[in-house]
């Protein structure tokens, strides 16, 4: 009995130090393959105005996803995420349309970023952003 | 322990589980007088599973492009977490390897382990000898530092001394004329994808030429010593009575492998310098040679060589006759005695060959 509950510490010793050194060999390498921060680009963009004319789109990347400025004919600014919402695929500016295809799966988004036709759930999320001596800032 | 129980049943009736662990592990008798030196095997198949592992974690931020390797190994080592780690585990282990390899080695040549019937495990046991250096050689150009681009300079212009076919063989290694980045794109496909594949399939042959003739007896200890095979059939060498590989070698294996694991991690912790010297820190610079450029430790007394003869083409071939005598070395080699002290002339002739590389090394790292 005495010898059986020895055993049985040793083995949990054994088995304790095992996992320690497993989790040893372990922490490394799930840092070493850990995304690195998702920061890697800025969170806020400046983009000169001149770089935005009527009728056409500006694709950025902000805080490491794809972002898109568009100016409507008439000189409105706006600025959403071009990840489409039903599978992450990014949005294409479709010029002679004013509007945005997902070449995915066919899914359509007005200039405004709501949906037109196709699977996309919801609209495109909308980006804040600020115009301030001919440069906007999105973020 | 109830629920593992009922896998190994589950596994076991499907199988027949239980009966190989008895035949090949449990069942498995090695001889009652093996010694540490057998576990260098299986040390070896550690150190090459780490070798892998690490190496495909490298490949996940290396970049095989001349213009971004060398950038891309900093990043490993400054930027991503633990990728120094990771990059020392490989060059220390790759290293270690070829050490613990040479110990292999000699421990099968005194123990006289390489004579027949054990032919094709000495002489699969010296190609994948050449595959690990030939390896180590490839991986070393791939940080693109000047170390390492003017170690593969020196090292592939020795084969232009091969008479006619020399000058086509270096160009055709080198992918051009000088090392460049051609040169990169053949040593990482070689590094990566074939010397790992063919080191994999002759380490297969090795074990199952091991598994088919049996493991040796030591000539340690015996009062018969002579080799008892007689060339006349297929003879398996077992040995009634003696210990089960597992657990008992198993063990002993495990014991050998974390020795080697202290002290593998006290190069990697202690002395992460040991293996680079200045020029590893410097990017390759195809204009600018850099003084006393010398090759890794174990390819030290082949530079020495190549140096002490008055044309390259003896020094290589000098080399060339003593590595052929030594894959050949079974085959040449018949006498049936297999214990070193009852053999002289061999002893003279082992230890002086080892007291001539070392020297050779020696003299080349201060030469």
């Amino acid at each position: 009995m005495e010898n059986s509950g020895r055993r049985t510490f040793l083995g949990l010793c054994l088995g304790g130090l095992a996992a320690a050194a497993a989790a040893a060999a372990a922490w490394p390498v799930y840092r070493y393959l850990s995304p690195r921060s998702t920061a890697t680009t800025a969170a806020r963009v400046d983009i000169p105005e001149k770089d935005v004319p009527e009728g056409e789109a500006k694709f950025f990347e902000l805080g490491g996803a794809s972002a898109v400025l568009v100016r409507k004919p008439g000189g409105g600014l706006i600025a959403l995420s071009a990840v489409c919402t039903h599978m992450g695929c990014i949005v294409q500016w479709e010029k002679d349309k004013l509007d945005f295809l997902c070449p995915c799966h066919g899914g359509h988004y007005t200039a405004e970023g709501a949906v037109i036709s196709g699977p996309p759930p919801k609209p495109l999320a909308k980006l804040p952003f600020t115009v301030a001596n001919g440069v906007i800032t999105v973020g | 322990m109830a629920l593992l129980k009922r896998l190994i049943d589950w596994i076991d009736v499907r199988i027949g589980a239980r009966e190989v662990v008895a035949k090949e592990l449990t069942g498995y008798l090695l001889p009652r007088n093996i010694n540490t030196w057998y576990s260098m095997g299986s040390i070896l198949l550690f150190i090459f599973a780490m070798q892998v592992a690490t190496g495909i974690l490298l490949l996940i931020y290396y970049v095989p492009d001349a213009d971004k390797a060398f950038k891309s190994v900093t990043f490993i080592m400054n930027e991503v977490p633990f990728g120094w780690l990771i990059r020392l585990c490989h060059t220390v282990g790759s290293s270690l390897m070829v050490l613990v390899l040479f110990f292999h080695m000699l421990s099968v040549l005194f123990m006289n382990s390489y004579k027949s019937p054990r032919e094709l495990n000495w002489l699969t046991g010296f190609i994948l000898f050449t595959m690990v250096q030939g390896i180590s050689l490839t991986g070393y150009l791939l940080p693109w530092s000047q170390l390492s681009f003017w170690a593969t300079t020196v090292a592939t212009n020795s084969v232009g001394a091969i008479p006619a076919v020399g000058q086509y063989l270096v160009e055709f290694l080198r992918g051009g004329k000088l090392v460049g980045p051609p040169t990169l794109g053949r040593f990482f496909a070689l590094h990566v994808a074939l010397i790992p594949a063919v080191i994999a399939a002759l380490v297969g042959a090795h074990l199952f030429f091991l598994q088919r003739t049996g493991v040796s007896t030591p000539p340690f200890g015996q009062k018969e010593t002579a080799n008892q095979w007689k060339g006349d059939g297929y003879h398996y060498e077992n040995h009634p009575g003696g210990i089960p590989f597992f657990p008992v070698y198993a063990f002993e294996d495990v014991r050998s492998i974390f020795i080697y694991l202290a002290c593998f991690l006290g190069v990697v912790f202690f002395f992460p310098n040991l293996l680079f010297t200045r020029d590893a820190f410097i990017p390759a610079n195809p204009l600018l040679t850099p003084a006393h450029i010398k090759p890794e430790w174990y390819f030290l007394a082949n530079y020495q060589t190549l140096k002490l003869f008055p044309s390259e083409f003896l020094g290589l071939a000098v080399q060339g006759v003593a590595m052929t005598f030594l894959a050949l070395l079974p085959f040449i080699d018949r006498g049936p005695e297999r214990h070193p002290l009852k053999r002289p002339l061999f002893m003279v002739c082992a230890l002086g060959g080892l007291l001539l590389w070392i020297g050779l090394g020696v003299w080349g790292h201060y030469s």
